[in-house]
């Protein structure tokens, strides 16, 4: 409901990426990379590993700065900002490294902690039951104690994510959420995601490779081959004649149209 | 295809700009260190890592060169039959020289080559990234409190370092080869001054600190984000920390006199 208001009222893009150039010692990563993402939707990111996903992300949150091209974040021209201003962008992005970037030295509590410490004057109760709270949210107990070294894979992930949306940001920039996670724990992130979407209206950017939950939570999906970006709904990319994005898609393409047929003759 | 012409200029040139570069990443954190809020806890923290830890490496390290130094001042001194001036010759040796350089040079292996990798480490691990999405700024949280904690921590671990080589000269001079132990003391207070001696020993220190917190830390903060980066990082700064205190020793030496 509140998503379907997001989708319509809300077709101001929350991130522009314009003629984008990047490359890598001689090796282009992107060339005239043009996309958009709409606030208050999911998009998603797909490509086959190497193409360039993580790096987008990347540029979105002015981590790493293209050789030439725009990106506008909520209305602010990266490329003209200093550390300082990047400082002030970031405060509305959240964002899930692909490998979690948790601060090893510290507990996952106090990493989940720490940007509500950095920036907000919360009791310590206040924070603890935030703390808490996320953590509850993406599935992980009896962890807080713990070191990020003494944690799986996934559930690194999943703390990490914690500490992404603890400060509840605008924009989430999520690398991966899904991989190395059991079908529970991604039918459960990929919960968690929605609901953020819909309730608070974040607008969310995902890479993934998980076709199946892609095509079910994208409002569009960005498809990044030869360099550059193709995008569309989940709808119009699982019916493309295009016979690298066929490939691409595969057999979940199909399976999706079908639940939407499925649904539509249901209605 | 080079020649040694070129090659020198280029050397010169990357020398000159690493030198700019270090000098961008001082003034960097000299800014931050007025910027609240101070890193109390995490400046600790790093206090126990670098200095409490180095401890028994500088303490033992002290006993043996204190050892060294009697024996061997003891036989050169016994040719004129100087020995009882042995606390003297100890003393200020290490005092004005030795102990700050060779505590310097101890705490860049052991202190400063593994701040160098923790950094470097976090950048391979896109720890740093990460506390700048945060908005936090990693020179602030991660280098400021380190570069700190071993600025402090250097005049201290000279200090001991100081006080076990007397020690270990003092069992070698007098426990070993019979001297009086008094005159070894009295020797060793006559020549010292305060002034002189002790003030320029810890400023020595002092500055030998802050060249091991600002090398380490830029050469973690600057490394490539990949294994090889982190052992480059670290070599790096163990190299580039010895030369940098002996030469700094000479001018320092050279212009003040200490
Ligand atoms: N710092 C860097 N230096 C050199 N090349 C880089 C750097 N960062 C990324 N690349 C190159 O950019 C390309 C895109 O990398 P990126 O990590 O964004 O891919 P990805 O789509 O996220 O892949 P995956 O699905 O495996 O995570 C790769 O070819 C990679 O080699
Ligand atoms: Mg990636």
């Amino acid at each position: 409901m509140a998503s379907a208001q997001a989708a319509t009222d809300g077709d101001e893009a929350h991130v522009v990426c314009e003629s984008i150039h990047l490359g890598f010692g001689g090796r282009d990563v992107f060339v005239d990379l043009n996309c958009e993402m709409v606030a208050g939707h999911v998009t998603v990111l797909m490509g086959t590993s190497g193409t360039g996903k993580s790096t987008l992300l990347r540029l979105i949150g002015g981590l790493q700065r293209p050789d030439a091209g725009s990106i506008r974040v909520a209305g602010s021209e990266l490329s003209g900002l200093a550390e300082v201003g990047l400082a002030e962008v970031r405060t509305r992005l959240g964002m899930l490294f692909q490998n979690g970037a948790l601060l090893d030295s510290m507990t996952i509590f106090d990493n989940v902690a720490l940007p509500l410490r950095e920036h907000t004057k919360l009791a310590r109760d206040q924070i603890a039951a935030e703390v808490r709270d996320r953590l509850d949210a993406v599935g992980l107990e009896d962890v807080e104690h713990l070191l990020p070294g003494e944690l799986s894979g996934g559930m690194l992930r999943r703390a990490a994510l914690a500490r992404a949306i603890i400060e509840s940001p605008e924009v989430l920039l999520c690398d991966e959420p899904f991989s190395g996670l059991d079908p529970p724990n991604v039918e459960r992130i990929e919960g968690l995601l929605t609901r953020l979407n819909r309730e608070r209206g974040l607008t969310v950017i995902v890479t993934s490779h998980h076709m199946a939950s892609s095509l079910r939570m994208g409002h569009r999906i960005i498809l990044l081959k030869d360099k550059a970006a193709v995008s569309g709904t989940p709808r119009e990319l699982a019916m493309s004649e295009d016979s690298e994005i066929h490939d691409f898609i595969g057999a979940d393409g199909a399976a999706y149209l079908k639940t939407l047929s499925d649904a539509e003759a249901a209605s | 295809m080079s020649n040694p012409v070129s090659d020198l200029g280029r050397q010169t040139l990357g020398f000159v700009s690493a030198l700019g570069n270090i000098t961008r990443f001082g003034s960097d954190v000299v800014r931050n260190l007025f910027r609240p809020p101070p890193r109390i806890a995490r400046t600790i923290e790093a206090i126990y890592d670098l200095g409490f830890l180095s401890l028994v490496l500088i303490a033992t390290s002290g006993f043996a060169v204190g050892a060294v130094l009697g024996l061997q001042g003891y036989t050169t001194l016994v040719r004129f039959g100087a020995e009882q001036s042995l606390g003297a010759v100890v003393g200020l040796s290490l005092i004005r020289e030795l102990g700050p350089v060779l505590t310097g040079l101890l705490v860049t292996g052991r202190a400063g080559s593994s701040v160098a990798a923790e950094i470097g480490a976090m950048v391979a691990t896109e720890q740093l990234d990460g506390l700048r999405m945060m908005s936090v700024n990693p020179i602030h949280f991660v280098v400021l409190p380190k570069a700190v904690a071993m600025t402090l921590v250097m005049p201290l671990l000279s200090a001991i370092f100081i006080v076990c080589a007397i020690y270990g000269g003092y069992i070698v001079g007098v426990e070993l080869l019979g001297l009086d132990g008094g005159a070894y003391i009295a020797s060793l207070e006559d020549s010292v001054d305060f002034r002189e001696d002790i003030v320029g020993s810890v400023l020595k220190a002092w500055i030998f600190g802050m060249i091991i917190g600002l090398i380490s830390t830029h050469r973690g903060y600057t490394s490539a984000p990949n294994a090889a980066g982190v052992s480059r990082a670290t070599t790096s700064t163990v190299v580039i920390g010895s030369v940098t205190i002996l030469f700094s020793d000479y001018f320092i030496t050279a212009l003040w006199g200490v």
